[in-house]
C-alpha cells in the first residue's frame, strides 16, 4: 500500500525507511462485517492488524475490556506469544491493514526499538516509549541558563587579608572559592589553593591571600546558556569558572552545579533542611521537594525512583517541622507518623497530607492543640493541600494517646461502613518518621493482630476495591462523541492504582504482613505463595505503568494550576503505543480484581 | 440468450490469441480485481492510458501485496498539461514507462477471467478495449462490477420521486467512512473501489441501507462524476 498506510504512527514510526518500504509491500487490507471476529481468544494470529476505519472490541467472555478505533493495533500478545488472551470482534463496518506475522517477527528481531512495543512487561514497554522524553531531559539541561545553577552570592576577600582568614571567611559562607580584589584586579581563591599552600609549600598563616590567588579568572555570563560554560570549562581544563552579570562577579559554576541539574539538585535539599533554624526556612527547601518531581521527570527518571527520592525528601522535611514546633513534652511522649500514599512511598505531587500523632499518655491539652495548630499551618503554608478525610495531626482523632487510638482501631472494625474500612486502610499505611516509633508498631499490631486471618473482617475492608469500576478503554468515547458531549477521561486513581493498592494491602492484612509499600507487600505476598511470581510482577509493572500516566496528568495540572482533575487521562489524546500499554495495564487489574472476588467471594456484598 | 452472453460468445470464438483464452474461464471463486485507469482525458477514441493498477480480491480480503501497477507510454498523442495536473505523472516518469502492447498481456494474466471492480469500471473497460482489439482483436469479456450502482442501490434504491442524487466518489467515500488516500493515484483509486465495493457488499447481505440527508440539506446537485 503505497501512500495511505500512517506509518508515523507508533510503534511504526521506529522503522526505518527501508523497513517501513518493506512493511507497506507487504499489507493487505481486511473487511470485516460488525459482529464478525478478528482474533479469537487461543487462536494463532496470522497477521497484525491495524484498524483503518471502524472500531474492534475486545472481550474477555462477558466482559467488554477496550474498543479498539483507528491506528490501534492488536494483537501484539497473539502476534510474539502464540495465541490472543481476549477475542477481538467488529463492532462496526471495520477495515484493517494487515501486516503479516513472519515480517513483523523479522523486524523485532532487527530493531530493538520497534520490538518494545511487543514487550509483554508493561512497565519496560512504557520505558522504551519514554525513551524520546529521556533525550529532551539531557538537552534541556544543555539549554539551562549558568544562572540556573551557579551558586552565590560572590564572596570577596581583600588581597591584604591573611590565608587564614581568607580560609575562615569561606568556611562561615560554606563555600570552596572567594574572589580576591588586589588593587584594580580580580582574582580567585580555592579551598584547594589554601590547602596546598599550607601543606605543601608550608606558607605560614599570615601570609596574604593575594600570594595564593590566580589573577587569570576564566568568567562566563549569568545568562549564557550551560553548554557554553561547559565548554569554557574544558578548553581551560577547570572544574569552576566564574559567573559575572554586567561588570559583576555574582559567584560561581561549578561541574556539581551542572550535575545538579541533571539530577534535579535534590541532594542539595537535605542540607538545606537540616541548616533551617525556623518553619520560615523550611519554606524553601519544601517547595524545591516538589520542584524537583517536574525536573527529575523531564530528565526520565521512572516514577518509583521520583516517588522514592521525593517521599524521603518530605520524610526529612517532617522530622525538621516537628523539630521546630513541637514542645518537648510531645518530642519526648510522641511519634509523628505518615499514612496512605505518604506511608507507603508512592506520592510524588503532593496532593493531600497524611499524617497523625501518638501519645504514650495524656500531654497537657493547650500544649497539644497549640502544637497541632502550628503543625498543620506550616505544611499547608509549604503546599501540602489538607487532606480531605482530616487523617491529619489537627484532627484530635488522629493525634492521641495510643489507648485512644487502639480503642478507635476496634470500633471502625467493628463499625464495617467503607467510611471505617478507609480509615483502617490509611492507618494500616503508617510509617513512624520520628520520636518513639515503638508506639506505632504497638498500635499496629493491635490492628493486625484483630483482623488476621478473619476472613469476613478482611473481605469487608477488601470490598473497598469494588468502590470503583474498571473501566473498559475508549467504550465511553465512542458512545459520547456520538451524541456529541464530553469524552472518555479515564480516572487513572479510581481505575488502576486504588484496586491494586489497596487489594495488595487487604491481602498483606490478611496474612499478617507488615511492610508498607505496595512493591514490599508485592514481594512478601509472592513470597507466602498468595499469588504466582509472574503475577506480582506484572501487578508491580501495572502500577508503575499507572503511576507514571498520573503524574503525568498531575504535572499537567500543576501547569494549569489547579489540582483539579488531576488523575483524569484522556485516552483520546494517548499515542496508540500509550494506549496500547494502559489497555494491558487495565486487564491486569480486572484479573487482579477477578482473584480477589473470588478469594473473598466479593460478589456477596452487593 | 442475452446480448452480453452472445458477444461474449463471439468473441470468445474470434479470439485471436488463444493465448488468451483463459479470460473466458470464470476466474476463482470469491475472487475479484479491482482496477483504475490514469488517462491523458475523458475520450475513449482520441485518450489514451497513462498509469495501470490493478489489485486482487479475495473474499473480504485486498491482496494489496500482490499488485498490478504499471505506467504506461502513450502511443500517438501527448498527454495534455490539464490532465498532468490531474494526476500528476509528469513527461519524465512515461519516458521510462511501457507501452500499452507490453503492460496489457501481463494485466490481462493478473486479471484472467476474475470480474472487474471499480467506481465507472466501464470508462477504464473502454479504454482498455481499445488496445485489446489491437493485440488479441477481443473487447474484455469480464463481468463488471459498478461500485457506484451498488452505492445508489444502498443510498437511493427507495428514495421517492424528485430525490437529488450525489453519486461522487469522495462523497461515496464519506458516507461508508472509508479514509480517503491520496486521490488520482491509480493504486490508490483501485484499493478505495475495492475497500467501498466490500463494505457495500457486506450492506446488500445484511440489508441495511445508507441514510439520506434530509430535503433541504442535501448535497449539491449531481455531477456524475
Amino acid at each position: 500500500m503505497p501512500s495511505g498506510f500512517d506509518a508515523s504512527n507508533p510503534p511504526f514510526d521506529r522503522l526505518t525507511q527501508q523497513e517501513i518500504g518493506e512493511l507497506q509491500a507487504s499489507l493487505d487490507i481486511a473487511y470485516v462485517a460488525p459482529g464478525e471476529p478478528v482474533v479469537r481468544p487461543g487462536q494463532k494470529a496470522e497477521h497484525l492488524h491495524v484498524i483503518i476505519k471502524g472500531s474492534v472490541e475486545v472481550r474477555e467472555g462477558e466482559t467488554l475490556n477496550a474498543l479498539l478505533g483507528p491506528g490501534d493495533s492488536f494483537d501484539s500478545r497473539a502476534i510474539v506469544h502464540g495465541s490472543a488472551g481476549e477475542d477481538f470482534v467488529a463492532a462496526g463496518e471495520t477495515l484493517c491493514y494487515l501486516v503479516p506475522r513472519a515480517l513483523v517477527l523479522d523486524l523485532i528481531a532487527r530493531n530493538p526499538a520497534f520490538a518494545a512495543f511487543f514487550y509483554s512487561e508493561v512497565s519496560a514497554k512504557l520505558d522504551a516509549f519514554s525513551g524520546a522524553r529521556r533525550q529532551e531531559g539531557m538537552e534541556s539541561v544543555l539549554r539551562a541558563r549558568v544562572r540556573e545553577a551557579s551558586r552565590g552570592p560572590a564572596l570577596m576577600i581583600e588581597g591584604s587579608a591573611s590565608i587564614a582568614e581568607a580560609a575562615q571567611r569561606m568556611q562561615d559562607a560554606s563555600i570552596n572559592a572567594a574572589y580576591v580584589r588586589d588593587g584594580g584586579r580580580i582574582g580567585v581563591v580555592t579551598g584547594m589553593n589554601l590547602a596546598k599552600a599550607v601543606l605543601l609549600k608550608r606558607l605560614p598563616h599570615e601570609t596574604p591571600v593575594r600570594h595564593v590567588s590566580h589573577f587569570d579568572v576564566i568568567a562566563v555570563d549569568a545568562d549564557a546558556f550551560i553548554f557554553e560554560a561547559l565548554l569554557l570549562m574544558t578548553r581551560h581544563d577547570k572544574r569552576r569558572v566564574a559567573v559575572r552579570q554586567g561588570a559583576e562577579f555574582t559567584g560561581f559554576l561549578e561541574d556539581i552545579h551542572i550535575l545538579g541539574l541533571v539530577a534535579g539538585n535534590s541532594q542539595l535539599i537535605p542540607g538545606r533542611i537540616d541548616r533551617a533554624r525556623s518553619v520560615e526556612d523550611l519554606t524553601g527547601p519544601a517547595q524545591d521537594i516538589q520542584g524537583q518531581v517536574e525536573r527529575l521527570h523531564r530528565q526520565g527518571l521512572k516514577v518509583e525512583q521520583i516517588a522514592e527520592i521525593t517521599s524521603d525528601l518530605n520524610r526529612r522535611l517532617f522530622v525538621k517541622l516537628f523539630e521546630l514546633v513541637a514542645p518537648p513534652a510531645i518530642r519526648e511522649h510522641g511519634c509523628l507518623m505518615i499514612m496512605g500514599s505518604e506511608g507507603r512511598g508512592e506520592q510524588t505531587v503532593r496532593t493531600d497530607q497524611d499524617n497523625g500523632l501518638l501519645l504514650d499518655g495524656p500531654v497537657e491539652e493547650a500544649e497539644l492543640a497549640r502544637f497541632r495548630d502550628a503543625f498543620g499551618a506550616a505544611l499547608a503554608g509549604f503546599g501540602f493541600p489538607p487532606c480531605p478525610g482530616r487523617v491529619m495531626v489537627g484532627n484530635p482523632l488522629w493525634s492521641q494517646p495510643l489507648a485512644g487510638l487502639v480503642r478507635q482501631l476496634r470500633l471502625w472494625i467493628m463499625e464495617r461502613t467503607p467510611e471505617a474500612a478507609m480509615n483502617l486502610a490509611i492507618f494500616f499505611d503508617a510509617v513512624p518518621v520520628t520520636g518513639r516509633a515503638g508506639l506505632l508498631a504497638e498500635a499496629k499490631q493491635a490492628m493486625v493482630e484483630a483482623m488476621r486471618g478473619e476472613r469476613a473482617l478482611i473481605a469487608r475492608f477488601a470490598n473497598l476495591v469494588e468502590s470503583f469500576q474498571t473501566p473498559a478503554l475508549g467504550v465511553l468515547s465512542t458512545l459520547m462523541e456520538r451524541v456529541g458531549v464530553a469524552s472518555d477521561a479515564i480516572d487513572i486513581k479510581k481505575a488502576g492504582i486504588f484496586p491494586i493498592v489497596h487489594g495488595m494491602r487487604a491481602l498483606a492484612m490478611d496474612k499478617g504482613i507488615l511492610e508498607t509499600s505496595t512493591a514490599g507487600r508485592i514481594a512478601a505476598l509472592t513470597d507466602q505463595r498468595a499469588f504466582e511470581p509472574e503475577f506480582g510482577r506484572e501487578l508491580l509493572s501495572a502500577l508503575r505503568v499507572f503511576m507514571e500516566y498520573r503524574l503525568r496528568a498531575q504535572l499537567e495540572a500543576v501547569r494549569r494550576g489547579t489540582l483539579e482533575r488531576e488523575a483524569l487521562i484522556q485516552p483520546g489524546a494517548l499515542s496508540t503505543a500509550d494506549r496500547d500499554i494502559l489497555r494491558d495495564s487495565l486487564r491486569i487489574v480486572r484479573q487482579f480484581r477477578e482473584l480477589l472476588r473470588n478469594r473473598y467471594a466479593l460478589a456477596s456484598f452487593g | 440468450m442475452s446480448r452480453g452472453a452472445l458477444w461474449r460468445l463471439f468473441y470468445r470464438a474470434s479470439l485471436g490469441d488463444h493465448a488468451y483464452k483463459f479470460l473466458f474461464e470464470p476466474g476463482p471463486p470469491d475472487e475479484a480485481v479491482a482496477l483504475d485507469c490514469e488517462t491523458t482525458g475523458l475520450d475513449p477514441r482520441k485518450d489514451d492510458i497513462l498509469a495501470i493498477a490493478a489489485v486482487r480480491i479475495r473474499g473480504n480480503r485486498i491482496l494489496t501485496s500482490e499488485r498490478f501497477e504499471a505506467i504506461v507510454k502513450p502511443e500517438e498523442t501527448e498527454a495534455s498539461a490539464d490532465s498532468i495536473k490531474v494526476h500528476r505523472i509528469l513527461k519524465r516518469d512515461v519516458a521510462d514507462a511501457l507501452p500499452m502492447r507490453r503492460v496489457l498481456p501481463d494485466l490481462l494474466r493478473f486479471i484472467g477471467g476474475r470480474p472487474l471492480v471499480g467506481y465507472y469500471i466501464a470508462f477504464d473497460v473502454r479504454m482498455l478495449d481499445k488496445y485489446a482489439m489491437d493485440l488479441i482483436e477481443v473487447k474484455l469479456p469480464n463481468p463488471q462490477i459498478e461500485v457506484s450502482s451498488l452505492y445508489y442501490d444502498r443510498k437511493y434504491g427507495n428514495a421517492p420521486p424528485g430525490t437529488a442524487f450525489d453519486l461522487r466518489f469522495d462523497s461515496l467515500l464519506k458516507d461508508l467512512g472509508i479514509p480517503p488516500l491520496a486521490a488520482h493515484d491509480a493504486l490508490n483509486d483501485a484499493v478505495m473501489a475495492a475497500m467501498a465495493w466490500l463494505a457495500l457488499r457486506d450492506l446488500q447481505a445484511r440489508g441495511v441501507r445508507i441514510p439520506r440527508e434530509r430535503a433541504g440539506q442535501g448535497p449539491p446537485p449531481p455531477t456524475g462524476g
